[in-house]
């Protein structure tokens, strides 16, 4: 008897198994597919949806780079190269090279969070795919320019002073170690 | 008829294959369908993990941990960061640890969607990978928002974690454990219990508790034999004893006890013990820093030191030697998938090819973590 | 079709002294060209991009739609992608088997438009071994299959042929045990025959006509399915498992050949169906104009017969995979005598009702819109309980 009993169990746990999973794929037909139409038929664009943090290809923004090495040492894999040496007439600190190898680069932030003014930063930008393996080594001097110098005050030179707030409040999002960074979320839930 | 002259086949389930999950190789001497055979053949993507660490320093290997494991990359994190700490003794800061296990337990979930996808999606059900897809799309949705990288995270430190977090995460990560509660018990009743799955699932591949211990089985793999074992509970380490959570084990209900249902379900239960554990951490999380101070040239002192923790796998193991310089002199991971490709070659006498699939599905088997 | 011969030469258009065998001939080599290449080999590719459709919509993504509006031209850029292709024959396979087991398995599929009954007057041979024609003819891709995983000279292929055989072998007999509650119902074989024994409303059909039709129905859709290769019994082109069964050494148009066959069969699935148990064509009588009343008829066969290839592609989205044991478990143990008892059943039915009994075709049919309301509140339960945004729009 048990085996009747068993074989008329089958037929019925395949049926009403099978009838509620149908029901479940019945009902994704109503919902909306969770598919991004990546890149024509979006409002906006991608890079502009992703969030600050967003760990994209490297920039540098030189007008705030103080010249100190601290990315070049951070990086595991040594994909950046900076040639910054010591101006004999003039005795300032002058940046004549800063590469990134972007093929090389795996995208982790080591080499932003030790940087004290926030020049060398992730962007929201991903799309760097391109012909040929020399353009993806990043120049970011064109001519030898001048290091930074941070001054002890706010900045004065108001050209330089926006770039500063966007590297200061880069920095900001890092944690800051042992200090009393306080929580937004404080109140005991 | 017992006469009848039979031939083996010996056929090969290559590095590339739809299901086998990465690059890996079997070759397979079967009689037909049945197999006599299965004997695997790993290191197709061995990448020399351990002995870069020697050369990148302790602050420079934390993105390489990352890809020792890329489906669950937060433990691996969480493994290196308490190995330097335990070596140097620094101790984390109460938020930090809290912020580690909100990440790691997230990352828990992913990983356990993915496995439990691409176990349907190998036994033929293509619907439920998608979905568990979705789910994990909406988990590195929100991780992106924590720490800007969606598969290799690079999130934690050595003394806590790299950012802390962002405003208004918490009640998207609420919100999204509402939705995801729901969508768990809908995933069960499409293909869980489904009269066919469980039919492909029960009585395949079962290994007994004392094959388990003795093949070095771990995480649900182990826990599937009734067997009650979790670092989390029995080892405990971080914050975790401060949270109330249950630990899964199998108990042979749909077929024999240590079968491949009984890991697919240790699986999904587990996945709705970290949603618990989420919330009370999401709910209980102190103010305070993330991230002790450490020196930018890590030095700790001679000596070794072992840690043990649960990442999505099981029992990781993590064993550094320092020389007192800044590079380690040894790095080891200890990682549960290489012991899972030891028993396969045992379970597969007797099996059809069907089973194969199913049984280095249920063992959730992923090759980075084999080869490093 | 001897009345449109008659029509035809009364016209004058072939000249006064046709024979009339001749411009049978004719016509049939015109009607079989317009349905062939009109209508079997273009849905055997259409349904390939409504099936991606479909299952896109049911995992939660998008599916095809860029190629063309809503990407309706994809099927047409795959075939000349397969078209492009290498024709690889490898070395050692036996390159004539190998080059003609795709062919047999299309002519499986093509064979049975012959006796495919769009409308009262819309069959290109209205055989009186209809139904039986259809089902043996579709027994064919044993043939090419086994032949395809043999001279491919592959060892997975080989496994997938075998499985492949024995499947589609042994599901014949559910099948054809299931069509003989109906030739008991209605005591011919012919296509016609069989639908104008039922009517137009649902509680005419045969699927309600009594419980014994309704399981048969049911099993014969399975086996019928089983017999085509479709998921949950896809295990010959188990994708996860031998890559692509019998057909992985095809490449190019040869292995499209197998995959419109896969999917040309949909609608011989659906036809044998919808023929058998859901009234075919019948259409409520609105209009004397024949020519009306025939594309009535022959949209409300198109409707039953798509509807229930939309049902395949359903399943196959939503189910996994049988083992080949369980297959024929599931076939000997649980179909065959299921099938028989259907058989038995309804000969007792038709020896104590000889002109059918309409209160059970009633009970029947309330029966099903009660099955039909539960399913409906199932699946507003899951679009509630998932709080997921709903969407009706099909195109995207």
């Amino acid at each position: 008897m048990s085996a009747v009993s068993e074989y008329v169990g089958n037929i019925k746990d395949a049926v009403t198994s099978i009838f509620e999973g149908m029901a479940v794929t019945a009902s994704h037909f109503m919902r909306k597919p969770y598919t991004v139409q990546y890149p024509d038929r979006m409002p906006v664009r991608v890079q502009d949806t992703l969030p600050f943090r967003y760990r994209g290809i490297l920039e540098v923004d030189l007008e705030i780079c103080t010249g100190c090495l601290a990315c070049e040492r951070a990086c595991p894999i040594d994909c950046i190269v900076i040639v910054v040496d010591k101006d004999p007439q003039t005795r300032q600190m002058l940046l004549s090279q800063f590469d990134i190898d972007i093929a090389k680069c795996m995208y982790c932030g080591l080499c932003s969070e030790p940087c004290p003014t926030g020049s060398i930063h992730h962007t929201t930008e991903f799309e760097g795919a391109d012909y040929s393996l020399e353009s993806l080594i990043r120049r970011f001097v064109k001519d030898p320019v001048m290091a930074y110098k941070p001054k002890k005050g706010p900045e004065t030179d108001t050209r330089i002073a926006p770039i500063l707030n966007r590297g200061m409040t880069y920095l900001d999002q890092w944690a800051q170690p042992g200090g009393e960074k306080p929580a937004e979320e404080e109140e005991p839930a | 008829m017992s006469t009848l002259h039979t031939e083996e086949m010996t056929l090969n389930m290559g590095p590339q294959h739809p299901s086998t999950h990465g690059v890996l190789r079997f070759v397979v001497r079967a009689d037909g369908e049945v197999m006599r055979e299965a004997i695997p053949d790993v290191g197709y993507l061995h990448r020399s993990i351990e002995k870069i660490a020697e050369k990148v320093g302790y602050h420079g290997f934390m993105p390489y941990t990352d890809r020792v494991d890329y489906v669950c990359a937060m433990f691996t994190n969480q493994g290196w960061g308490m190995a330097c700490e335990k070596l140097a003794n620094i101790e984390v800061p109460h938020r930090g640890e809290y912020c580690r296990v909100i990440a790691a337990e997230f990352n828990r979930i992913a990983s356990h969607l993915l496995s439990v996808g691409a176990m349907a999606m190998d036994i033929g059900a293509v619907t439920p990978f998608t979905h568990a897809i979705r789910e994990r799309e909406m988990i590195n949705d929100l991780i992106e928002e924590l720490c800007g990288a969606r598969l290799t995270f690079n999130y934690m430190r050595i003394g806590g974690v790299a950012w802390d977090l962002p405003p208004g995460w918490r009640e998207k990560a609420l919100a999204y454990l509402d939705h995801f509660d729901p969508i768990l018990e809908e995933y069960n009743a499409l293909i869980s219990w489904n009269k066919i799955y469980i039919e492909r699932l029960a009585n395949v591949g079962v290994i007994t508790p004392a094959e388990a211990i003795n093949y070095n089985l771990v995480g649900p793999n182990l826990r599937a034999c009734g067997i009650k074992w979790d670092i989390r509970k029995d080892i405990p380490y971080s914050v975790y004893p401060e949270f109330e959570f249950d630990v899964p084990i199998g108990d042979g209900h749909w077929g024999k006890l240590g079968d491949s249902m009984d890991r697919y379900v240790v699986r999904i239960r587990e996945m709705a013990e970290s949603s618990k554990i989420l919330r009370q951490a999401l709910h209980k999380i102190p103010g305070g820093p993330v991230l002790a101070k450490v020196a930018r040239n890590f030095k700790p002192p001679k000596g070794e030191c072992q840690i043990r923790l649960e990442s999505g796998r099981g029992d990781m193991g993590w064993y550094v030697v320092s020389d007192g310089t800044g590079y380690p002199w040894r790095v080891h991971v200890r990682t549960g998938s290489f012991a899972a490709m030891g028993i396969i070659q045992k379970l597969s006498a007797g099996l059809m090819i069907a089973d194969l699939v199913t049984l280095i599905a249920s063992l959730d088997v992923i090759a980075p973590e084999i080869d490093r | 079709m001897e009345t449109l011969v008659h029509n035809l030469i009364a016209s004058g258009a072939f000249g006064k002294n046709a024979s009339p065998s001749m411009v049978a001939a004719i016509v049939v080599f015109i009607m079989s060209a317009v349905v062939f290449l009109g209508v079997a080999f273009p849905f055997a590719g259409i349904v390939s991009w409504a099936e991606r459709r479909v299952w896109a919509r049911i995992q939660s993504r998008v599916g095809p739609n860029r190629v063309g509006p809503q990407g309706f031209l994809q099927w047409l850029a795959d075939g000349v992608k397969h078209v492009c292709k290498e024709d690889i024959i490898p070395d050692e396979s036996d390159a004539p088997l190998f080059k003609m087991a795709p062919y047999l398995v299309m002519l499986a599929f093509t064979l049975p438009w012959a006796v495919m009954p769009f409308s009262s007057s819309l069959i290109l041979a209205d055989l009186n071994v209809g139904i039986l024609y259809m089902t043996s003819v579709t027994a064919l891709t044993v043939v090419g299959v086994l032949m395809a995983g043999w001279a491919s000279n592959d060892k997975w292929s080989l496994i997938g042929g075998i499985r492949s055989a024995a499947q589609i072998v042994s599901y014949e007999i559910p099948a054809g045990l299931s069509i003989f509650p109906v030739v008991l119902m209605t005591g011919t074989l012919s296509m016609q025959g069989i639908i104008r024994a039922q009517g137009w409303a649902p509680q005419h059909w045969f699927l309600f006509a009594n419980p014994f039709t309704f399981v048969a129905a049911n099993i014969l859709y399975i086996s019928a399915l089983a017999e085509g290769n479709r998921t949950p019994f896809d295990l010959p082109e188990a994708e996860s498992e031998l890559v692509a069964g019998f057909a992985t050494e095809y490449s190019g148009m040869r292995y499209l050949f197998f995959f419109m066959a896969e999917w040309g069969n949909l609608f011989i699935i659906g036809a044998i169906i919808a023929t058998l148990f859901l009234g075919g064509w019948q259409f409520p009588h609105v209009t004397k104009n024949v020519v009306a009343m025939n594309i009535l008829q022959a949209i409300t066969f198109n409707v039953k017969v798509l509807f229930l290839v939309f049902v395949s592609m359903w399943i196959r989205a939503t189910l996994p995979r049988v083992r080949i044991d369980q297959l024929m478990t599931l076939c000997w143990k649980y179909f065959v005598p299921i099938s028989f008892v259907n058989m038995i059943g309804t000969a007792v039915w038709v020896a104590i009702w000889p002109d059918g009994n309409s209160l059970m075709g009633y009970i029947m049919l309330a029966g099903a819109i009660a099955l039909a309301a539960v399913f409906t509140q199932r699946v507003i339960y899951y679009l509630r309980r998932s709080r997921m945004e709903v969407y009706f729009n099909p195109t995207i």
